[in-house]
């Protein structure tokens, strides 16, 4: 059984797949309709020690706040 | 006949404004969707005789009841009564534009073609897809395209035909969830059925919507079948969510995702992705320092170029104005209508004209700049900077396009996601300095400092700062949730030149609007004041009587009764502030000697953020309210006035 990290613990390159999304409705919503749905494999493009998260999800390319994407749960592939 | 309604719906970026200017042209009407300040596009195009009403509905990611954009297309769709919906989808990225159709086709609608867009480019991502298969997985017509290559846009115009004159039947596929989301649907269902309700929305439409807590369905509910039935159902949607150990939304939404996986793979194949030219520019143009570099390097091109060709041409059109006053007026015989028409309208309106071409070049730089995609990495970059100051990373975009001219600026706040960072945005834009301002600080410069640039951009620097801590400071009064900072970067592509030019054009007629409108009537206005009863300079004009009404406030900040006409007419257009110094003076040289440096200093810090004109003030209250308006203008004055008596006596301390 692998490991359920936040999203922000992810190195560039590595990849998870989504399993939840710790926010209220409005931040939940947001996102998975941007395809960051559980069940969604995502990759960490690129990552700055203070800048947001780029990462892929679904064909498309997001830029997420470091305090969104500690909210994000995913399991490490 | 009535014309046919076509509603176009997709996600942001995918192209359909592109779709929607391609089928319509320039037959295009721009409205606001009544009640809400979100943009309504409208066009007509013919096809085989028959007219067909566009409607373009706001670029939205799902339809849920969280943001203004999503509600309008959602009750266009629901409430409309649109004869065909398309439903334009993005082939580079299928999974999350079919999240979009899912919930088009959970309402009910049957209707639909899916416009296949950017075929071209899924190719070169080695993403296969078969536009057959896919048509018969979805059960609705899907026609592919690219409409930046002008492909495929024949055959969408046939299929929405077709399926206007009803030639069409399709059977649109809906999504399935795991058996237990399915039973709560469907005791859910059975609550509503044979209610009101359920003869005005698909029952399961409603069902899915109330599992994932919808507040607009909750209120149908509540309004139509009272607050216990709504209560029994949210309990039972409680104990449901109990058992799962999560919200049920999430839960939807995830199967609604493997629903669609599941889908495609009977139509379409991933190639090798690889990673492409937009991943390798990325990589420096979001990161923390390289990408301000590479940001105040685009910057500076954008300012180039619209300085380097929008100069001359202001130079030019202003003489145009001015000779075409000279020639005009020998013709007029009245005195009184040879005044009113050369020296108010003519010079009044082409002083703001000949501005123009700055505008929009301006607009067209950043338009490019915004539909090659570019625009979302600086918001990306922004957002760290603009947060801290309680404004999100977009609202860079308004803040930039108040350097051209602050009215398109204040409509461009439309394109943020929460009414409370709209506000925000609105009310610290005025402090933006427009072309219009720039003249006057360019102007003062070039006489009291000898044009050194450096005093210039103090007075721009002045200008931002006191805009961003004014947003930290008006955020703490507005109330409403933070905006998510979650951001598509989409895929660089070069715009069309055709669209290109419509952008650029719909912001920057806003300005030739105000021209036309507010500007004439306070030329008019400014004319009268100073010719009534005497002509200005004798001292007893309506406008200098004016002016030392405010002189005495004026002079704690070291200015006088001059600058009080000058500045109450530099609130019909900025640039007025000057050009009634030429008439109150007579000459640069006297305008030279009647001021300390200080207080031409004071006079142009004061101009730049004493008051939005009067174009803004109604660009403000049609997109927000009147208090709001009055709002902003009451707080410029207060900041003004206190900014200018601080410089003054602080200058005057220092012995300037």
């Amino acid at each position: 059984m692998n490991m359920i990290v936040p999203l922000l613990s992810l190195a560039p390159g590595e990849r998870g797949v989504v399993v939840d999304l710790r926010g209220g409705p409005n931040f939940r919503s947001r996102l998975y309709a941007m395809g960051l749905a559980p069940g969604a494999v995502v990759r960490v493009i690129s990552f700055h020690p203070r800048g947001p998260v780029i990462v892929e999800a679904g064909g498309t390319r997001l830029a997420l706040g470091r305090g969104m994407a500690s909210r994000v749960l995913v399991r490490k592939l | 006949m009535a014309m046919r309604v076509v509603a176009l719906a997709g996600n942001p970026n995918v192209g359909k404004t592109t779709i929607f200017n391609a089928l319509t042209g320039m037959r295009q009407h721009v409205g606001n969707w009544p009640g809400v300040t979100v943009e309504k596009k409208e066009g007509v195009f013919e096809h085989r005789g028959e007219r067909f009403l566009v409607v373009d509905l706001p670029g939205t990611y799902s339809l849920t009841a969280h943001s203004v954009d999503e509600l309008v297309a959602r009750n266009f769709l629901l409430n409309g009564n649109p004869d065909v919906v398309v439903n334009v989808v993005d082939a580079t990225s299928i999974l999350r534009n079919l999240y979009l159709t899912m919930e088009i086709f959970e309402m009910g609608l049957k209707n639909v073609v899916i416009a296949l867009n950017k075929v071209d480019l899924a190719e070169k991502k080695g993403i296969k897809i078969d536009p057959v298969k896919m048509s018969r997985a979805l059960g609705v017509p899907v026609v592919p395209l690219s409409a930046k290559e002008g492909i495929g846009l024949e055959e969408l115009k046939e299929k929405i035909w077709e399926m206007a004159k009803g030639k069409i039947k399709t059977s649109p596929i809906l999504p399935r969830y795991d058996p237990e989301v399915e039973r709560e649907i469907e005791h859910i269902s059975k609550c509503l059925k044979g209610t009101k309700l359920a003869e005005r929305y698909p029952l399961r439409w409603l069902a899915i919507k109330l599992l994932q807590r919808d507040d607009e369905v909750m209120k149908l509910v509540l309004r139509h079948l009272g607050e216990e039935k709504l209560r029994e159902i949210m309990t039972h949607i409680g104990e449901a969510e109990e058992r799962y150990g999560r919200a049920m939304d999430l839960i939807i939404a995830g199967q609604k995702y493997e629903f669609i996986d599941g889908l495609t793979h009977e139509f379409m194949s991933y190639g090798k992705t690889g990673e492409t030219l937009t991943d390798q520019l990325d990589r420096i143009l979001v990161h923390p320092v390289y990408g301000f570099l590479a940001m105040a390097f685009v910057f500076y091109l954008v300012f180039k170029f619209v300085f380097a060709f929008g100069m001359p041409l202001q130079g030019l059109l202003d003489e145009a104005f001015s000779s075409f006053g000279s020639w005009l007026a020998p013709h007029i015989a009245n005195e009184t209508l040879r005044g009113l028409l050369v020296e108010g309208i003519v010079s009044g309106v082409g002083s703001v004209l000949s501005f123009f071409p700055l505008v929009f070049l301006l607009f067209l730089a950043l338009s490019f700049l915004e539909d090659l995609g570019y625009m979302a990495r600086v918001a990306v970059l922004m957002e760290g900077i603009l947060r801290k100051f309680g404004l999100p990373g977009k609202a860079i975009i308004p803040l930039i396009l108040g350097l051209g001219c602050n009215v398109p600026a204040v409509m461009a706040t439309r394109t943020l996601d929460e009414e409370r960072d709209r506000l925000v945005t609105m009310f610290v834009n005025p402090f933006i300095p427009c072309s219009a301002r720039l003249s006057v600080i360019s102007f003062l410069v070039g006489v009291f400092f000898g044009g050194n640039a450096l005093v210039a951009v103090s007075i721009y620097v002045l200008a931002f700062a006191v805009a961003l801590l004014s947003a930290k400071l008006v955020s703490h009064f507005v109330s409403g949730e933070e905006s998510p900072f979650v951001i598509e970067l989409p895929e660089f592509l070069l715009p069309s030149a055709r669209s290109l030019l419509l952008h650029s054009w719909e912001r920057s007629k806003e300005f030739v609007k105000k021209a036309g409108t507010v500007i004439l009537v306070g030329s008019v206005l400014i004319w009268y004041l100073s010719n009534y009863p005497v002509p200005m300079g004798s001292g007893r004009s309506y406008a200098e009587r004016l002016g030392h009404l405010f002189a005495p406030y004026l002079s704690l900040m070291g200015l006088d009764w001059k600058a009080g006409v000058s500045l109450l007419f530099g609130v019909i257009a900025k640039e007025n502030v000057i050009s009634t110094y030429g008439v109150l003076y007579g000459s640069v040289d006297a305008i030279r000697s009647a001021m300390t440096p200080l207080q031409a200093y004071v006079l142009a810090v004061v101009t730049t953020l004493y008051i939005p004109c009067i174009a803004t003030i109604a660009a403000i209250r049609a997109e927000s309210n009147w208090k709001w308006a009055l709002a902003v203008t009451s707080y410029m004055i207060a900041v003004a006035s206190l900014l200018g008596v601080v410089i003054w006596h602080l200058g005057q301390l220092l012995g300037l």
